[in-house]
């Protein structure tokens, strides 16, 4: 946190020890618990089904795709309920398109199976609800060959792209690119987001989005986007383009020491 | 174009003389794409309808590029659920989760090298099924059209 403002790191840079222990005390209330794990995750795919992917056409025949923004809007709300159970579990995001990335393949803070004192690592799985015909369990992955993630020079043409339906088309083929590469539960959008690693692979696709904004200015998106609600969350498109006022940023890392007061 | 119900897709044959040669960009577009269930790559190839999962990406095999669904992994409600009906005319919500998509794939160099080939062409499809789950069928491969453009 830097006055306030939560400054969201790269993986590797994060405070994981934070996370673990956010994470570990939503997926252990109760599912019909406001606060808890499955009641958030709950909002994406199944059992509600809230979340946008790919365009959609309104009354008046208008196409529009509010997938960046609305899970702009879901991260802002994840990361609050993450914080009210510890202040310093920021979201971090992972760069898919790192050398590590590319030798390893999952960072190993949302791989490694246990925790320091061999417990279960709350950032390698998360609970899954019961389903039809498929019982409650811990989220699972099949995730494919490392070399197979996207690669630097993808994001770099994504970059040159200077259309926001364009740029936003593109992005979200590679976003669905990584969530058929990690598999399992995160390969389909039912359960994707009650695995931990569906907010780190968000967290960059959103921050893919802050620097392209930053090239082609914040307000680069059709005018008539800027008034659709992102329901169920309180934002409009509009209220969500300029992250500056949502409290969050975007760093590698970070590091800090407390001043005179 | 028509619409491709078994897991590869070859199509007619597409008149690429009636494209502009001076373009510097070209994009294969797929209108009307189905991702109720099982997420998948799609591979596209220009002029080789005997593609398939063993093929490589080359430009010599005709590779001209990707587009992925993110599925939603097979029906989870009743009945109905993921029945795509339009929405009244003050109905506020949203459209259907499950409207059709539309995804383009970048082609500029293999639609050049095609059109340098000659003046038709066809356009296969190979889906690569990348997470699935017991909900879904293997035929993932559903669309209305697909359609070459050409920007300058």
């Amino acid at each position: 946190l830097a006055n306030g403002v939560a400054l969201r790191p790269e993986v590797g840079h994060a405070n994981i020890a934070a996370l673990q222990d956010a994470y570990a005390k939503m997926q252990a209330i109760a599912s019909t618990d406001n606060r808890s794990w499955i009641y958030w995750a709950g909002y994406h795919g199944f059992p509600r089904y809230l979340c946008w992917h790919h365009g959609r056409i309104d009354q008046s025949q208008f196409p529009y795709d509010l997938f960046l923004p609305w899970h702009r809007a879901y991260l802002v709300y994840w990361d609050h309920v993450t914080r009210d159970q510890n202040n310093d579990a920021i979201l971090p995001w992972w760069d898919w398109t790192s050398d590590p990335s590319h030798q390893l393949g999952i960072p190993s803070a949302y791989s490694s199976p246990q925790v320091n004192g061999g417990a279960s690592n709350p950032l390698a799985s998360g609970p899954r609800p019961d389903m039809p015909d498929n019982p409650a369990g811990r989220t699972q992955r099949v995730p494919g060959d490392p070399a197979d993630l996207p690669t630097p020079s993808q994001v770099q043409g994504l970059m040159g792209l200077t259309d926001f339906v364009d740029f936003s088309g593109q992005l979200q083929d590679i976003h669905d690119s990584v969530h058929g590469w990690i598999g399992g539960d995160v390969g389909v959008i039912a359960t994707a987001a009650f695995d931990p690693v569906f907010w780190a692979h968000h967290c960059m696709i959103d921050r893919l989005w802050y620097l392209w904004q930053l090239a082609n200015g914040v307000n680069n998106i059709p005018l008539s986007y800027l008034d659709r609600t992102l329901a169920p969350f309180s934002y409009t498109v509009r209220d969500v383009l300029d992250i500056s006022r949502l409290g969050y940023s975007y760093v590698v890392a970070s590091a800090s020491a407390a001043g005179t007061a | 174009m028509g619409t491709a119900t078994a897991n590869k897709f070859i199509s007619t044959e597409i008149r690429l003389d009636a494209l502009d040669r001076g373009f510097r960009r070209a994009d294969i577009e797929f209108h009307g794409l189905d991702h109720s269930g099982a997420s998948y790559e799609g591979r596209v190839y220009l002029n080789n309808p005997g593609a398939d999962e063993k093929t490589g990406k080359s430009s010599e095999s005709g590779y001209a590029g990707s587009y992925h669904i993110f599925g939603h992994g097979g029906c989870l409600g009743d009945e109905g659920h993921c029945e795509v009906r339009p929405r009244r005319l003050y109905d506020p919500r949203p459209a259907h989760p499950l409207s059709p998509a539309r995804k383009v794939v970048i082609a500029t160099a293999a639609v050049m090298r095609a059109m340098d080939q000659g003046k038709t062409a066809t356009l296969t499809v190979v889906p690569v099924i990348t997470s699935s789950t017991d909900k879904v069928t293997g035929n993932v491969l559903k669309f209305d059209e697909v359609v070459i453009v050409t920007y300058r």
